[in-house]
């Protein structure tokens, strides 16, 4: 077992875990962020993508120990002062979701590609989603709320 | 059965946003494997290595000296227990599927042994110390080993590895041969895919303190059929268990079936009286839910000179894997296929045989589309080969054929409700006109385009008749809804459907909403919980909406009906002059004779003096629908754009165009939703998706990087046109539509490679090697047109 300090969505917790334990595991079950989801359990999907001191990282293909020390972000701190984060809304106005499992890790693996302030191509936008899965959706929507959240955020940045 | 709203529909026919999207944008949907249970204990299987073996031994020794307070559980500890899924057809031979192994294990990755510890790290240490002994046997890995003469037989008492093999006829077959000018005779294969919803499967089972309640959680579609089929099998009553489907992440089908795991927790559960978890990991789902296609269909048509086909022969053969799956059985796929060639053609004389072989691999069960993918890959494949041959366009080909009054009895006796047939392949024709150009005109000397289309039929929302005609155990085919209005007109509605995805929790309450002249977001929709809800059948087979959705509407309307009476008492006006809109009751075109729908709810439960002298308190209503003898036929068009790279091989799909008709639609985000969806599963199962075995039957694709799923780049947008021909037979015209998109487009793709290439596509995956070999069979001929 080791002694860790993971602070996630602003919360600092020490724990005492098995060094095999993933990160994941330690996110759901420790900290209840049970929005980090296990669909391949080899980093082939993108579903338990959260953010390790702000860069997206699979959770299922790392351990909690590997993470010390870090800060992480998972879907659950996403919303800002009680408002969901554009793209979040910006997948409900597109309907780029159906059953809504893997829709938390293309959330956080894309939320730092809408946030860059670049002006990309769909083709660009298709390649950004290209470590995520989706088996509902065919993709469209999710390509139209990326569009409509890099959108939302030239109109903020321009006000 | 025609219902109509009573007034000028507000939501159904809207763009309403999902009600339902807030708590799964922000992580707040909660799913088996988030549900934790004091003292639970977690499952881990050991399952069998080999494809075909006799079980000699299981040595658990070691894992009671590593594990001391780990269970473990055998074939021999559970018993008879098995999945029981066959029908009383004559020719089936019927099987079971034992819920751990006993004497013999039939395809890698079926349950041998269940290991029960506190920590689901720790019982994956603890099952990999079970020590199986297996004796080889010769392995049935493909369908010409399991039909070869002297192969072994898969169960005891078998003559031949076939579940079942029957024939459907109609018509003089032999006139048709006999008066044809041509006989085209062609060969087409599908291969076998896995359905993979991303969440995989999962199974929670818990007895209450008092051991009379099962309570059992399951990422399953089919909640009541679970209740019922864990009845039967473990001799419990069946209202003392409850199955609740939780959030569910995706299903497609999978997750339609009861499975050996959902009868071995529930069972671990009783004997243990522990909780017990079973989390399905992505290996275990590839190699061991279901399978789904791996078809080889030999069609023969007959044709004039004209190119009008007289009569079809169809000889269908499907690799449906070790077992029978429960309810649907082995028959679902090619019994599916014998039953829909004839497809939107007017065909006078049809003759299928189809059958089920048995083999060493995954069972085949029910994935989008259901034999519809593989049907209409060889129908639409088979109508341009005709065409090529007979030097016809095929749209005309198609249109030679195509059926043209409504409703239409085809030659099996199924009757087609109205349908946008000849519309749609006008339409499609306009849309994709610029493509056919430019693949008459290659630009550059190494790229070839193509285009391609896929007309087809879906059944949609079929009835009770379609089930017993099966003799299969779905047995049945209605859906169902509870209606209740609280006194302060919020509305419960309980559906037995379980929603992973569709978007139910909106859609019925648009139709609610429509009903009752109030906002969707008054309206709670819940489903999936055997609790709460009236019996159902659950959600496949593309019946949600019009049946579990029609549930909704008609027990909404006899609580509009009721509010109505009782409004009619309070405003002293006749009950047809009411309606009601805006949380109003009032009379039409006088605006100020109007009472509110809360105060009517309220009168209905809390201020009953106020009702109507005789009317009993209350406004909780029950419908159940079943749908048309022979459902609502679908109809849509698959265009497909390739460009392919003659000096590689490469294959891209450029454009995706579907014109479709499911009738009246209540969302059109959510109908273009499932449709683009259902497409996309369709590239996959076109170009990339196949799962493999080797000779031993041991699979080879056992993860992500190896089972080739669709992924957002190198991927059109999927272009969605609709026509709507609301059917005369379904409540508000509505059809179902949630397969459909599945369907067509390896049909599609396969003519579109053709067209690019003038050689025929006679098989899927559409890969670059496959497309290599094809290239170098090309002749310098054109294929005509699309």
């Amino acid at each position: 077992m080791m002694q860790i300090t993971l602070t996630v969505n602003g919360v600092t917790k020490a724990l005492t875990v098995e060094p095999r334990r993933l990160l994941a595991d330690v996110l759901r079950h420790e900290f209840g962020c049970y929005g980090v989801r296990f669909g391949c359990s080899h980093g082939a999907c993108g579903c338990c993508t959260v953010h390790v001191d702000g860069q997206p990282r699979l959770s299922c293909i790392a351990f909690a120990v590997q993470c010390d020390g870090m800060s992480i972000a998972t879907i659950e701190g996403m919303p800002k002062d009680g408002a969901l984060h554009p793209l979040q809304q910006a997948f409900i106005a597109e309907h780029a979701l159906q059953c809504g499992y893997c829709t938390p890790g293309f959330i956080m693996a894309l939320a730092p590609f809408v946030e860059r302030g670049t002006d990309p191509t769909d083709t660009e936008i298709r390649d950004a989603m290209s470590g995520n899965i989706c088996r509902c959706t065919g993709y469209d929507g999710i390509v139209a709320a990326i569009r409509r959240a890099i959108g939302e955020r030239k109109r903020v940045d321009s006000d | 059965m025609t219902d109509r709203t009573p007034h000028q529909p507000r939501f159904v026919g809207a763009r309403i946003l999902r009600l339902e999207d807030p708590r799964l944008v922000s992580g707040q949907a909660r799913h088996v494997d988030d549900l934790v249970l004091p003292g639970m204990l977690h499952l881990r299987l050991v399952r069998s290595q080999l494809a075909h073996a006799t079980l000699a031994s299981i040595d658990v020794s070691a894992l009671h000296a590593g594990f001391p307070d780990a269970l473990v559980f055998t074939g021999q500890d559970i018993g008879a227990l098995g999945i029981r899924a066959n029908s009383d057809l004559p020719s089936v031979q019927p099987c079971v599927q034992p819920i751990l192994a006993r004497e013999r294990v039939r395809f890698v990755g079926e349950p041998v042994a269940a290991v029960l510890t506190t920590d689901s790290y720790s019982v994956e240490d603890a099952a990999e110390t079970v020590f199986v002994d297996y004796d080889a046997l010769p392995v049935l890995a493909d369908i010409e080993t399991a039909l070869a003469p002297g192969a072994p037989a898969m169960f005891e008492n078998w003559r031949g590895n076939l579940f079942i093999e029957q024939s459907r006829t109609g018509g003089d077959i032999a006139a048709a041969r006999a008066r044809a000018r041509h006989v085209i005779r062609r060969t087409y294969r599908n291969q076998r895919q896995a359905g993979v919803p991303m969440e995989c499967r999962g199974v929670i089972a818990a007895l209450d303190p008092t051991g009379r309640i099962l309570t059992v959680w399951s990422s399953t579609q089919i909640p009541h059929l679970m209740r019922t089929y864990l009845a039967q099998e473990l001799n419990w009553q069946e209202n003392r268990i409850h199955v609740i489907a939780p959030e569910v992440g995706g299903g497609f089908g999978v997750k339609g079936h009861v499975f050996a795991e959902d009868v071995l927790v529930a069972w671990l559960a009783i004997r243990t009286r522990r909780p017990i978890k079973w989390i399905e990991d992505r290996r275990e789902h590839l190699i061991a839910s279901i399978h789904a296609r791996e078809h080889v269909h030999v069609l023969e048509a007959y044709v004039t000179a004209e190119g009008k086909i007289l009569g079809l022969k169809a000889d269908i053969t499907v690799d449906v894997g070790a077992y029978s799956v429960w309810p649907f059985t082995a028959a679902s796929d090619p019994g599916m296929v014998a039953k829909v060639l004839p497809g939107p053609y007017d065909i006078a004389a049809y003759e299928a045989t189809y059958r089920a072989v048995a083999t060493n691999k995954c069972p085949i069960g029910t994935y989008r589309g259901v034999g519809r993918p593989a049907a209409v890959f060889s129908q639409e494949r088979l109508m341009n080969e005709i065409a090529i041959e007979l030097g016809i366009d095929p749209i005309t080909l198609r249109e030679r054929n195509l059926i043209g009054q409504f409703p239409y009895t085809n030659i099996l006796g199924y009757t087609y409700d109205k349908g946008s047939y000849a519309e749609s392949l006008v339409k499609i024709r306009e849309l994709v006109a610029p493509d056919v150009e430019r693949a008459r005109k290659p630009e550059k000397p190494h790229i070839r385009i193509g285009v391609g289309l896929a007309l087809f039929l879906e059944q949609t929302a079929h009835g009770t008749p379609d089930f017993v005609r099966r003799r299969s155990p779905i047995e049945t085919g209605y859906e169902s809804a509870k209606v209740e209005m609280h006194p302060d007109a919020t509305v419960s509605v309980d559906s037995g459907l379980q929603c992973h995805g569709q978007g139910h929790e909106t859609t019925f309450a648009q139709l609610v909403a429509d009903q009752l002249g109030i906002l969707p977001a008054d309206i709670l929709v819940r489903h999936g919980n055997t609790v709460t809800s009236p019996y159902s059948v659950g959600t496949w087979g593309s019946r949600g909406i019009t049946l579990g959705g029609g549930a909704a509407h008609r027990a909404a309307g006899i609580i509009r009906d009721k509010l109505i009476a009782i409004a009619a008492q309070h405003l002293q006006a006749r009950p047809e002059t009411i309606e009601l809109a805006d949380r109003q009751a009032r009379v039409k075109g006088d605006p100020t004779r109007a009472i509110g729908v809360e105060t009517l709810a309220r009168w209905a439960q809390r201020n009953v003096e106020n009702l109507p002298p005789g009317m009993e308190p209350g406004l909780i209503a029950i419908s159940f629908v079943d749908g048309p003898p022979d459902g609502s036929y679908t109809n849509a068009v698959h265009a497909a754009v390739v460009e392919i790279d003659l000096s590689t091989g490469q294959i891209k799909l450029k454009r995706f165009v579907v014109v479709e008709d499911c009738g009246t639609i209540v969302n059109p985000m959510i109908v273009d939703g499932q449709v683009r969806g259902g497409v996309v599963q369709g590239i996959g199962s076109a170009l990339w998706e196949h799962f493999v075995y080797d000779k031993d039957g041991q699979p080879l694709t056992t993860n992500f990087a190896d089972y080739l799923l669709p992924s957002a780049p190198g991927l059109p947008d999927i272009e969605v046109h609709h026509i709507q021909t609301p059917s005369p037979v379904t409540p508000l015209g509505m059809k179902g539509l949630g397969e459909g998109g599945a369907i067509g487009p390896a049909a599609a793709i396969a003519n579109a490679v053709e067209n690019a290439l003038g050689v025929p596509v006679q098989e899927t995956p559409i890969t670059p090697s496959r497309v290599w070999e094809l290239i170098k069979k090309r002749k310098p001929i054109a294929a005509g047109g699309v």
